[in-house]
């Protein structure tokens, strides 16, 4: 068996504000120094992608008049993969009487989150989540509206009140494009430098601070740095570590794992959460799986044949031989229960020989109540693109069969650890979005995550970042010349190299897909001991073999899609091994996170709150050697209570 | 230390085609506003020309009309002579702005034209250029052939005076001549296919967002129209070659 | 299925470029065109030699990254559909697919059919947005905008700017793109105050890097979202209306 090697650090503290959670960012807020309007643009800081927290934080920035320098490895500021965010946008605005409220909104998060975040974070979230919308409006996102003029909502996973605001199926897109187009605005005012097709391959630390970044220009693979006064990682999650998942195909952790690499911490690692309606794999040529919105489930049904290995067409099942299993076992929650359950009771099902489809690997969603009650007029109006995507993809019409679907890994719960200023451990580094860890805990509901990357970017990065800059007035920042900038494009240049010089023959997305497999089969769904083990020990097979057997064509100093695949691969395997380490180290279930050791005798999840109420932020120790630190979490507003669904 | 471009990339300096202040949109609004006045005075033309019908006398007698309109107020050919400097001036414009908007689309498509059009709108906007190139010959060649009576016209041309016109045997003598008759013929297939387009797309051009219903109406109107135009027109050198009117 | 690929192979913006014949064997009606680039790729990685370069991300025809020519059809021959989800079922088995780039001359190649599209940026940076700050936006509630009137605006905001449109365009011109930006942001009461200047900085703009509309109708067919063709009579609408109101931003 592999030896893993995981030692103690000491506790950290997320410094949030004593005193009741609730009202902790307002005096947060209070407390932060400010940077005045004729000094702000001495400061430089830069802001790495342009998604819905790097344009959003990069154009806050700008807008107050800081000297912005913000960077994608895109063609364009529009292409981040918040744009592929399909359901909606949650709001704590309350202002229907289905009687939800800022209280009830960070409950469901955090119990959502199976109490595996912070409290406070999540009631800046529900605070701000209001001006979210009204911000995001405002700069063009055409929200959907009732016939009388108003936002409209909708209801989602885990949660009994209608909060989510959206528009069609494309909720990120509108809100992602209109992201993009402040951010242009100050591109063109001037506060704003934006790097196109600029890849960040390191962070520059000196003196314990982050002064700036290196990065690899995609297009001419000339390697350079920028340093600044601080720096802002807004660089997505790393769900894609499961090749086959909901992602772009482009979204990596390099950036975040660089950051790691020069000792940020990087918590719960091992929270990933599968989204239930993922079309399922059909062939081995399948790039990806797509996702379909969550949404579906307010008026699809899910369910199984009652009897395993049924192969009748899905119409030709009588009613009676229908097992809806989410509507049986969680009767209170039904088809919206939260998506780890959904997709756990999904995996359930499909493991024990009732799954549909070809392969036998997925569930139907099935819209022929939904058609029967509302008409297809409605249905289409709320679901028309949905339907469409899946016609094209599969060549079925939902209107007419079921929809197939499977669990497929979606959202990273976990990323660097941040504490409540949306810094990490290393001063000078902030974080925003899916990059970092924060409000989700151990699952996150659905719509909190545009919600969460809106509220880091607009509204609370551009408070937090001005009261460390405040700190450095006066400073410039680090000379280019620098021996540590010098060191760190070297650094960056020997990576490159060593992959390029490795002339082996099997091409990068053969080791990212073997990857793939072992992750779902060690670290999925659902986890334990010796399966997360062998896991570990494959990875770093896998990881071996990489570094003998790869080829990249080319060289390092063209537009290489393979040398850019190749390094976020390399950073994958490390990732890898990081999470398997996570999951066993954590001898609890919560959340997303389910050990098969320890669960109920129904089979729900068993939370361990005595020994793991708190957040594991790993450390990178030498030689793959893992220290792990613990913020301990404590809840004043929200009660620990088990998670019941039922 | 920076590292690419400041602004989303850097613009290729473009050659200048045309004037600066001549916009795309005011270029294309002056195209659809004399493409207007050509489509009605087309279609009025051609309600002139179906009076070869009614006999010699009616047909001439419009011609010298047209050229007595408004007397006394206006010398005689006065109305006239105002009439082709605002069609000159139209036409002027027209081609003037065409040939702009064509060189700029070729020069702002580069150098691998757009294969594998689809339907019949875009074979006619695409033909447009070429459409109206013929167009313009057939105007000089009609004006030469019927109007100044010179070059292509018939040896025994005839002007008109105050006493009377004879636009009538004129235009008989023209049409007798099979190669002419059938240039004619083929013209106004051309002027179908230019005005079909153009028509349409005059809608567009005046800034009238329509939905697709709308759009498909408008479509069927400017095809209509200049079918009514074409077909009224081709009968006539038909007719004259057939020896049923002569 | 047996394709063969004729694709376009360019090694940098600087260099001529040339066609590259592959056979191409095992090929699946169920793969996307995307899928089809990876299986040939993975060969020719496999075989060391440098695979086709070409853009894709999120293969779920949202993030207008990817755009391929096939067969003189910008991003495919199924109308209205990005290339990341045109399947191969379009196609017999065979069939000689030519993969280009997008092209324009406002599209530089990059490398093989990856272009540079920054150009669309421009127009965006030249009026794209509404001028409102983090934090200052009026209650979203306060603003009344009917259901019909945000769908609309919602019928335009859809593009989601992969430069097909341009592609399409036998002219080279940018007016769907430009006009789903004007059109959206006029049918809302936000993208009010500052109408016509944006109109007229907008139009400024295309001019600048794209050819003049001469209605083909070609935009709309290839459309990924489909934008209707309405939007390039927006442009022509928003510059006329900017033209009367001279002086004023609204």
């Amino acid at each position: 068996m592999a030896d893993i090697n995981i030692s103690y650090g000491e506790d950290i503290s997320g410094h949030v504000p004593e005193g009741d959670p609730a009202t902790a960012w307002e005096r947060r807020r209070d407390d932060y120094k400010l940077v005045s309007p004729l000094n702000r643009r001495k400061f430089k800081v830069i802001v790495v992608g342009t998604g819905l927290a790097g344009a959003g934080c990069a154009a806050a920035l700008g807008e107050l008049g800081y000297n912005v320098s913000s960077y994608t490895f895109h063609d364009s500021s529009r292409r981040a993969h918040s744009v592929a965010a399909q359901g909606g946008i949650n709001s704590a605005r309350a202002r229907k009487v289905d009687n939800d409220s800022i209280h009830r909104f960070v409950k469901d998060t955090v119990k959502g989150g199976d109490f595996r975040g912070r409290e406070a974070d999540a009631f800046r979230l529900a605070e701000e989540s209001v001006r979210v919308i009204d911000h995001m409006n405002g700069i063009g996102a055409p929200f959907a509206r009732e016939y009388g003029g108003e936002l409209t909502t909708r209801s989602f996973g885990g949660v009994q009140v209608s909060r989510t605001y959206y528009t069609r199926g494309q909720t990120g897109q509108q809100l992602q494009v209109s992201a993009h187009r402040a951010l242009q605005r100050q591109v063109a005012a001037g506060t704003v430098n934006l790097h196109t097709h600029e890849e960040m391959l390191d962070l520059i630390v000196k003196d314990g601070r982050a002064v700036g970044i290196v990065t690899r220009n995609l297009r001419t693979g000339k390697i350079s740095a920028e340093t600044a006064h601080a720096v802002v990682l807004a660089t997505g999650g790393y769900g894609n570590v499961f090749h086959k998942s909901t992602l772009a195909k482009n979204s990596n952790c390099t950036a975040a794992w660089r950051a790691h690499r020069r000792g940020a911490y990087f918590a719960s690692p091992a929270y990933i959460q599968f989204h239930p309606t993922a079309l399922p794999i059909s062939s081995k040529f399948q790039s990806k799986t797509t996702l379909m919105s969550e949404s579906l489930r307010n008026d699809g049904r899910i369910w199984v044949p009652l009897t395993a290995g049924d192969t009748r067409a899905a119409n030709d099942i009588p009613e009676n031989e229908r097992d809806y299993y989410l509507e049986r076992k969680y009767p209170a929650f039904a088809n919206l229960t939260p998506r780890d359950i959904a997709s756990r009771a999904a995996r359930e099902q499909i493991e024990a020989g009732h799954g549909v489809g070809p392969l036998k690997n997925s569930v139907y969603l099935d819209f022929r109540d939904a058609k029967e009650r509302l008409g297809v007029k409605v249905l289409d109006e709320r679901y028309g693109n949905l339907f469409e995507m899946y016609r094209d993809a599969t060549g079925e019409d939902p209107h007419e069969v079921p929809m197939r679907i499977a669990p497929g890994a979606h959202f990273a719960m976990g990323g660097l650890w941040t504490d409540y200023d949306q810094m990490s451990n290393i001063p000078g580094l902030f974080v925003g979005g899916e990059a970092g860890w924060a409000y989700h805990g151990a699952n996150r509901l659905g719509a909190n995550s545009l919600l969460s990357a809106c509220v880091d970017g607009w509204f609370t990065l551009p408070y937090s970042v001005p009261h460390y800059l405040a700190e450095h007035l006066g400073e410039a920042p680090v000379d280019v010349a620098d021996d540590v900038v010098v060191q760190t494009l070297a650094d960056v240049q020997e990576r490159i190299d060593r992959l390029m010089n490795i002339r082996g023959t099997v091409p990068t997305d053969h080791f990212h897909a073997r990857l793939g497999e072992i992750l779902y089969e060690g670290c999925g769904v659902s986890r334990n001991d010796s399966k997360l083990r062998r896991a570990i020990e494959e990875i770093r097979e896998l990881r071996d073999e990489f570094y003998r057997e790869l080829f990249v064509p080319g060289t390092g100093e063209q537009f290489n899609q393979e040398l850019e695949r190749a390094g976020r691969v390399e950073d994958y395997l490390e990732l890898a091994e990081l999470m398997c380490v996570d999951a066993l180290d954590r001898k609890e279930s919560a959340g997303a996170h389910f050990r098969e050791e320890f669960q109920t005798d129904d089979g729900e999840a068993q939370r361990n709150d005595e020994e793991w109420c708190f957040v594991s932020a790993w450390e990178m120790g030498p030689d793959y050697s893992h220290i792990r630190h613990a913020e301990p979490l404590t809840f004043e507003a929200i009660e620990l209570q088990t998670r019941n669904y039922k | 230390m920076s590292t690419t471009s400041v602004r989303a990339g850097t613009r290729t300096p473009q050659k200048q085609i045309g004037p600066r202040w001549l916009s795309n949109v005011l270029a294309k609004y002056i195209m659809a506003f004399t493409g207007i006045v050509f489509g009605v005075f087309v279609l009025v033309h051609m309600f002139g020309n179906l009076k070869v019908y009614l006999g010699p006398e009616h047909f001439n007698d419009y011609a010298l009309w047209l050229r007595t309109l408004l007397e006394p107020l206006l010398p005689y050919e006065g109305f006239l002579w105002l009439f082709r400097l605002f069609l000159l001036a139209c036409l002027a414009g027209h081609v003037y702005c065409a040939w702009v908007i064509s060189a700029r689309a070729k020069a702002r498509r580069g150098k691998f034209a757009r294969k594998g059009l689809h339907g019949f709108s875009s074979f006619t906007a695409r033909t447009m250029p070429v459409t109206g190139i013929v167009l313009l010959l057939f105007i000089i060649f009609h004006l030469l052939d019927l109007t100044a009576g010179i070059g292509v016209a018939t040896e025994n041309f005839q002007h008109g005076s105050e006493a009377g016109s004879f636009a009538y045997q004129n235009l008989i003598a023209s049409f007798s001549r099979p190669a002419v008759a059938i240039f004619y013929l083929l013209a106004m297939v051309i002027l179908f296919l230019h005005l079909a387009h153009g028509l349409y797309a005059t809608v567009n051009d005046f800034g009238i967002t329509l939905g697709q219903k709308a759009r498909s109406t408008v479509m069927l109107l400017s095809g209509l129209f200049a079918l009514v135009v074409m077909l009224g027109n081709i009968t006539i050198p038909i007719a004259v070659l057939t020896g049923l009117v002569s | 299925m047996r394709l063969t690929i004729e694709v376009w192979r360019q090694e940098n913006p600087d260099v001529p470029g040339f066609f590259e014949e592959h056979a191409i064997e095992g090929a699946q009606e169920e793969m996307s065109l995307l899928e089809l680039i990876d299986y040939l790729n993975d060969h020719l990685v496999s075989e060391g030699r440098e695979p086709i370069a070409y853009d894709s991300d999120c293969r779920e025809g949202i993030c207008g990254t990817c755009g391929i020519t096939v067969n003189d059809q910008p991003h495919g021959p199924v109308p209205n559909t990005p290339s990341c989800r045109q399947h191969l079922r379009s196609f017999k088995d065979g069939q000689k697919l030519r993969l280009e780039p997008l092209r324009s001359a406002a599209f530089p190649v990059i490398r093989d059919l990856v272009v540079d599209r920054s150009a669309m940026d421009r127009v965006i940076q030249a009026g794209g947005f509404v001028a409102v700050d983090a934090g200052t936006a009026a209650d979203a509630d306060s603003m009344q905008i009917g259901h019909g009137r945000a769908e609309k605006a919602l019928d335009f905001a859809a593009c989601i700017g992969c430069g097909a449109c341009i592609a399409a365009c036998p002219n080279g011109a940018a007016n769907l793109f430009a006009g789903s930006v004007l059109n959206h942001l006029s049918t809302l009461p936000q993208g009010k105050p500052e109408r016509s200047k944006r109109a007229r900085s907008i139009i400024q703009e295309i001019d600048e890097s794209f050819g003049p509309c001469s209605v083909y109708g070609e935009c709309a067919v290839t459309c990924p979202a489909g934008i209707p063709l309405s939007a390039i009579a927006a442009v022509n609408r928003e510059r006329a209306r900017a033209a009367l109101r001279r002086g004023k931003d609204d």
